[in-house]
This record gives C-alpha cells, sequence and structure tokens, in this order.
C-alpha cells in the first residue's frame, strides 16, 4: 500500500526521515533505510538540512527506491529558482517518486556555506501550486507538458507558532494551494495539539504529528530555547530529570510512544512523523512500546 | 536614501597608492546624513591622505551627486583643479561614483564608500531597509510592510516555521515581517484580506539589471527637433 493509499485507508500512518550524508558513504544511510523499510509507510528524504551541503534530496530518494521503501521528496525553494524546481519536479516525476514535501526551507545562514545566495524564487505556498500545475499538465508559464506529473503533494506546518494566527492563515493558504498532508513541527503537548487539529479538522487534509526523540532534560532545554515553533512542556522536562542519566533516553522514549499511542487512540490527528536525528534504531523500539508493531 | 559605508581606510589607500595628487567629491544628499560624505569626512579623508604624504588639490560637496548634468555644471568652476589631480575621490554612493566617471572620461574616479541599501533613516545615523527596489510594490497586499525586503527569506504569504516568540530566526532581535504585517492588517480591521490574499510568484523580470527608465517621452522627440 501506497503512502497515499495508506492515509486515505484510515490507517495510523507511520513516517521516518533519512538524513543523506554529506560525502559519496551512503553505507549508514542504507543500513537505516533497511532498519526502517518494513515498518514505517514512507521515508522522508530531507533537502540539505538546516542548510548544511548533502547528498541531494532527489538522488537519496531513487536509493530508498531501490531499497524498498516509499521515499518523500522534500523540496525546498533554498536553493533552485522555479525552472531548476519544476525541472526537478519532472525529473522525481519520471524517477518514480510519488510524493512530494513543498517547503520554504531553512535560511543559509542555518548551515555550512553562509556566503551561498539564498534563492527563495518561490516559497512553500507558492512551490504547492506549482506542483499542483504541474499534476494538471501545465509549466509555471501555462506552457502544456508532454506529459503531466501525478504527485500527492504535502506541507509543513508548526502547530506551536507563537503568535499562532499568521502561521494558521498560512497553513490554510497551504491547503488552498493543494496540500493533501502536512506533517507537523515536533510536538510534545498533546492537549495543545489537539486544539491545533480542531482547526485542521476542519478541512480535508491529513495531518502527521512530528515526533523528536527527548534523549535528557538537557536537550529539552536547548529545544525550548533555540528551535522556533518547539515547546517540551516542564512536566516531561521533569519526567526526564527523575530518570536520571542512565534512563534518560529510555524515558524519552517511553514518552514518544505514549504520545503515539494517545495520537492514535484518541484519533487526533492521521498518523505520526519521526525524526530520529541520528537514532533511527530507536524508531522501531518506539513502535514496538507504542503498540505499532 | 541612499546608505552608504566607509571604506576600510587602509584598503582605500592602498587602492589609491599609484596617485600621488587628489581632488575630493562629497554629496549634500545621502552621504552627508550618512556621515561619509559630507564636509567634516572631505576634511577626515584630506588630512588622511596628506598625512600619507598625498596632495588634496581641491575638494568640493556637489548638490545632488547622482544628477550627472547638474554636477558636470557645479563643478565647471573646479575645471583647472580637476585637470591638474590624477584621481578624484568620490565620497558618496556607486552612482555619485558613476556620474564623475561619465563626466571625466580619462581621469581615475574612486569610491570612498561600500553602497549598502535604500533605507530610511529612523534615529540620526541609524538606517533600516524597508524597500528592495524589486520594480513591482505589493505594499498595498501587505498592510504597507514590504516582505520582500523585511523577511530574510522574501516569503510572500505568511511566517515561516522560524518566527520565534514573534521574532525572527535568522536577525532575533527583529520582529518576524509576516507578524507584523498580521498585527497591522488586523488594526486595519484586514485580517480577512491577510487570510484571503496569496501572492504569486513575483515578476523578477521587473529587477534585470541595468534598469532606465525615461519619465519624460517627450523628451527623446525633442532631441531629434
Amino acid at each position: 500500500m501506497s503512502f497515499k493509499e495508506a492515509l486515505n485507508s484510515g490507517k495510523f500512518v507511520v513516517t521516518a526521515e533519512v538524513g543523506p550524508p554529506k560525502g559519496t558513504d551512503i553505507k549508514e544511510m542504507v543500513h537505516h533505510i533497511h532498519l526502517l523499510k518494513d515498518k514505517v509507510d514512507a521515508l522522508n528524504v530531507t533537502d540539505n538540512q538546516s542548510a548544511v551541503m548533502r547528498i541531494c534530496s532527489l538522488a537519496v530518494c531513487k536509493i530508498v527506491m531501490e531499497n524498498g521503501a516509499e521515499p518523500i521528496l522534500q523540496m525546498t525553494c533554498r536553493d533552485r529558482n522555479r525552472i531548476g524546481l519544476q525541472s526537478d519536479l519532472l525529473g522525481a516525476a519520471v524517477l518514480g517518486i510519488k510524493t512530494v514535501l513543498c517547503m520554504t526551507g531553512d535560511h543559509v545562514l542555518a548551515g555550512d556555506h553562509k556566503e551561498a545566495k539564498p534563492v527563495y524564487d518561490l516559497e512553500s505556498v507558492q512551490l504547492l501550486k506549482v506542483v499542483d500545475g504541474l499534476n494538471k499538465g501545465k509549466d509555471m508559464s501555462g506552457n502544456e507538458m508532454q506529459g503531466a506529473t501525478d504527485f500527492y503533494q504535502g506541507a509543513v506546518v508548526t502547530p506551536e507558532s507563537n503568535p499562532i494566527e499568521p502561521q494558521l492563515a498560512k497553513f490554510e493558504k497551504k491547503i488552498r494551494a493543494g496540500a493533501n498532508f502536512f506533517q507537523t513541527q515536533a510536538i510534545y503537548d498533546i492537549g495543545a495539539f489537539g486544539k491545533f487539529m480542531g482547526v485542521a479538522r476542519k478541512h480535508p487534509v491529513k495531518v502527521l504529528a512530528g515526533l523528536v526523540i527527548l534523549k535528557s532534560a538537557g536537550m529539552a532545554n536547548f529545544l525550548n530555547k533555540n528551535v522556533p515553533g518547539i515547546r517540551v512542556p516542564q512536566e516531561l522536562i521533569d519526567e526526564l530529570k527523575a530518570a536520571g542519566k542512565e534512563k534518560a533516553l529510555e524515558t524519552g522514549m517511553d514518552i514518544a510512544a505514549r504520545h503515539i499511542r494517545r495520537l492514535k487512540d484518541e484519533k487526533i490527528c492521521d498518523g505520526v512523523h519521526i525524526m530520529a536525528i541520528g537514532m533511527e534504531d530507536k524508531v522501531p523500539v518506539i513502535m514496538e512500546k507504542a503498540g505499532l508493531l | 536614501m541612499i546608505i552608504t559605508r566607509k571604506k576600510d581606510r587602509k584598503i582605500l589607500l592602498d587602492t589609491v597608492k599609484e596617485h600621488k595628487s587628489f581632488f575630493l567629491l562629497g554629496c549634500s544628499e545621502c552621504a552627508s546624513l550618512c556621515g561619509t560624505g559630507g564636509e567634516p569626512e572631505l576634511k577626515e579623508l584630506k588630512e588622511l591622505l596628506e598625512s600619507e604624504g598625498k596632495t588634496v588639490a581641491g575638494t568640493f560637496v556637489a548638490k545632488t551627486g547622482c544628477q550627472v548634468l547638474g554636477t558636470k555644471i557645479e563643478l565647471k568652476g573646479q575645471k583647472e583643479v580637476l585637470d591638474r589631480v590624477d584621481a578624484i575621490i568620490v565620497m558618496s554612493c556607486g552612482a555619485g561614483t558613476q556620474s564623475m566617471v561619465e563626466v571625466f572620461e580619462s581621469k581615475a574616479v574612486y569610491p570612498s564608500n561600500d553602497s549598502m541599501f535604500l533605507g530610511n533613516m529612523t534615529r540620526l545615523q541609524f538606517f533600516d531597509e524597508r524597500c528592495s527596489l524589486c520594480g513591482e510594490c505589493i505594499l498595498d497586499k501587505t498592510g504597507g510592510i514590504c516582505p520582500v525586503t523585511a523577511c530574510p527569506k522574501g516569503i510572500l504569504n505568511g511566517p515561516c516555521g522560524g518566527t520565534k516568540d514573534g521574532n525572527c530566526e535568522i536577525s532575533p532581535e527583529v520582529k518576524c515581517a509576516w507578524v507584523r504585517i498580521y498585527e497591522r492588517m488586523a488594526k486595519l480591521g484586514q485580517t480577512e484580506k491577510f487570510k484571503e490574499t496569496v501572492i504569486p510568484p513575483k515578476n523578477w523580470s521587473a529587477s534585470i539589471k541595468p534598469r532606465k527608465i525615461v519619465a519624460r517621452p517627450e523628451a527623446k522627440e525633442e532631441k531629434k527637433k
């Protein structure tokens, strides 16, 4: 069952992430793909995440497919103009990539090539419209193409954004621009996320809650202080602290599993997107704890 | 106005080291307000050059250095000095420098400043960039605040995920352009407009360089006559 079919079947969907490496040694990455391919519904392939130069998302999506998993092509607008983006989308289509996640992309100043020229010829809402156009057989200039794409396109949203009103307005613009599904920034407060879902449920879109495994109270504090749009509630930080250094990671995994269970049992959203960030081997463990395997 | 910043003086001195005598030209408009090309700065550079054994044969503050004809006329009285010097150092913006390049075809002309941006002065010599001269103004759609300029990504349809407590991830001391736009439009009772307006991709062909405008089309006819 494809990712799109899984979402539309009403199954609680799980996606995880493959981070392409910097360099041509892909052994570890391929190992991660094998670790996850039979457990999750699709694997997101990040696009020079955090503006750090790595193997391109398109090539790694192909490798994901060759290794028996379904990729979600993450596309940012940071590094390519509208010609490059459309051209890569057509390339993705002929390689058999079905799902694309449209994002504006972290600024070059966040990455390891700070002197690069940021492109941003388009941004996420506009890119979604472009994908919709390509699906209808037309490029951005309105030219008829020889053969249309057939992408299932999605986008991202930050439910904990502060203030929330402009973020929600953009969320709705993305839906009108053609987004079928959303993967969210990491969420830790299920009650607050439920409120966001109250808004999201008014629209015909699927939502996968973003999860990032907490390794320690220190990491939780770091996220709160430094990462926009992430808020770890104090009670979770206390829980990690109480667990002590030895048990902190185990507790973090328990928290993730507990959240997944609640999201699924209470039908709060349509699935989860687990961003392991180097802890790919823990994803199956968490899924098992959550009763998904 | 055009915001300029003084070039590092060591680099400037190195750039002009082959020349012995100079004429310094400032500008009474933007560069004077920026503190980069008014009387005090001309005096300062004159003294620096002289301390390096150079001659400054003349100085002048043009009224509007980017106005080619006007500046050419203003400088008529300085002709003898200008003919004599090895080089002209222009202490305004890149436009002012190139006015001199046009007027003095066979004289070396150097800039003393870097031209930074089109800016608003918020306090004396505090400058903010608010307009990118994109050639396709969208302020009517954004509550009068320009996201092309105020957002580091130039996003046209709402805040990115990098908003932290209303501020920008890239410049944490700066408020997110889209939060500002939202608040301003809310004050104007335009919340619905904020939600409904989808700004299409920009037409960057409106800013392909070099741009040229003749705002007086009849002038071409005058010339023919």
